[in-house]
């Protein structure tokens, strides 16, 4: 096997201490990379080896928890996601996600985005409230209605769509491409029925029509949620209950579990013989 | 849906502001158009063809829709625009008092001229 090659490469990293006072300055470090390295086990071994006060947020370097989201070379990236060979070049510059408070270095603050994903009631709402408390089935969803919104709940609270969003850039108070995402996910849930819930939050000066599908939020979110085309589902479904050409439907009921069972079929044998 | 609602007059207005305004430039500008189509209009802005036009219910109509149609349109996109800029409500409710204010004073003196010339 050929030797693994090492390549060094600088990594140019935004910092600001609030105990400091309020300075951004940028501070270079020399990483040593091998193949299969992602930016955060570069971040990860300038903490260990070379700054132990460089700050950033990560738990499980697998793409899922969506803490680590940071802007590598001025575009955003889930670092733990993001391979350093994929940039192609000796240099990396690393600074928080723009559109959101820096607390500090890497670290940005997240509370409006969770508090616009909370206010937009990110659970399924019922009018059974029984059932809700005390379930005595499931509720019927076939593969269909799964997909109309199983895209949209793949989204890990990241914050890389707002960090991209034009709007967000400008309107510090808008609902943001996360939530706005996040409310038709659960709107288009077919176990679901509180749309009337939701829309007054969407539906407001800061909301949903301050988007004009700018699509940056899509093409930048690391799990493929295309928040841009979630917000443009929900605005269809705004203006046709607007203007009083929505469907009606009925949230799935649910569906006891069979009492009756088929035989199983046996495995079938092995088409190759052991012996 | 008050914001909804909103954003629907929007859209349409500026659909019918494409229409209206189309008309108005067609029939005042391309004359050369109307003449392939078979129209003969000679001098649509010289002053007695606009006093003849002024004379018309049709244009009169024509032209007080138009006025609505783009103000509305012009004003609702330009608040849209501000309150991206002004993130607090109540920034917001002033800007929005604002523009209604400058649209009815608009309409209002902007209707009047056909109008006044129309009856005479
Ligand atoms: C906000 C949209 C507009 C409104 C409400 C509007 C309204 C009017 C009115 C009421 C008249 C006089 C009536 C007549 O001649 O029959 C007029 C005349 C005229 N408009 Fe417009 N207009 C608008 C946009 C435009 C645009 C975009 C152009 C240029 C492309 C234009 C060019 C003219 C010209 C050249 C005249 C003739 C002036 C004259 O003969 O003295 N207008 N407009
Ligand atoms: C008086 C000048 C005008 C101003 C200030 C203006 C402003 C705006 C603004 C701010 C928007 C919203 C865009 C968005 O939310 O993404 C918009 C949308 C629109 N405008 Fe205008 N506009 C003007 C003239 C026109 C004209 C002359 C037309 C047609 C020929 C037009 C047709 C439209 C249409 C169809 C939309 C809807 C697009 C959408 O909802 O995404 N506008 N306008
Ligand atoms: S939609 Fe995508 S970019 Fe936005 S918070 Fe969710 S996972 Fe992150
Ligand atoms: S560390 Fe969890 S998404 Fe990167």
């Amino acid at each position: 096997m050929a030797e693994e090659s090492v390549k060094q490469i600088i990594f140019r990293i935004q910092r600001y201490d609030p105990e400091k006072g309020r300075i951004l300055r940028m501070q270079e470090f020399t990483v040593p990379a091998s193949r299969g390295m992602t930016v955060l086990d570069g971040l990860i071994y300038i903490k260990e080896h070379l700054d132990s006060t460089l700050t950033f947020r990560t738990s499980c370097r697998m793409g899922i928890c969506g803490s680590c989201g940071m802007l590598v070379n001025n575009y955003p990236h889930l670092v733990c996601h993001t391979q350093i060979e994929e940039f192609n070049s000796n240099k990396l510059t690393v600074k928080p996600l723009p559109n959101l408070p820096i607390i500090k270095d890497l670290v940005v603050d997240l509370t409006s985005m969770f508090e616009n994903h909370k206010a937009i009631k990110p659970y399924i709402l019922r009018s059974d409230k029984q059932e809700m408390a005390n379930p005595t089935a499931e509720f019927a969803e076939t593969p269909q209605e799964l997909a109309d919104f199983l895209q949209f709940s793949y989204c890990v609270k990241c914050g890389i769509c707002i960090s991209a969003c034009p709007t967000s850039a400008s309107d510090k108070v808008f609902l943001g491409p996360q939530a706005m995402a996040q409310c038709y996910r659960y709107c288009a849930d077919n176990r679901d029925e509180g749309q009337q819930e939701r829309f007054p939050v969407v539906d407001s000066d800061h909301g949903i029509w301050r988007c004009h599908l700018a699509g940056a939020c899509s093409e930048a979110c690391p799990k493929g949620v295309d928040p841009a085309l979630a917000i443009q589902l929900l605005k269809r479904r705004l203006v046709s209950q607007a203007l009083g050409t929505a469907r009606k439907k009925q949230p799935a009921k649910p569906v006891p579990p069979p009492t009756e069972f088929k035989e199983k079929v046996p495995f079938p044998d092995f088409t190759v013989k052991k012996d | 849906m008050r914001t909804t609602r909103f954003y629907i007059l929007h859209m349409l207005t500026g659909a019918l502001v494409a229409v209206f305004l189309g008309i108005h430039i067609i029939s005042l500008h391309l004359d050369t158009i109307l003449g392939f189509f078979g129209m003969d209009v000679t001098d649509a802005v010289a002053f007695e063809s606009m006093m003849e036009r002024a004379g018309q219910g049709i244009w009169a109509a024509l032209y007080i829709a138009l006025l609505a149609v783009v103000l509305y349109h012009a004003l609702y996109g330009l608040r849209g625009i501000i309150l991206e800029l002004t993130p607090s409500p109540k920034a917001g409710r002033i800007v929005t008092r604002v523009f209604v204010i400058i649209g009815i004073i608009a309409f209002a003196w902007g209707t009047y001229v056909p109008i006044a010339l129309l009856s005479g």
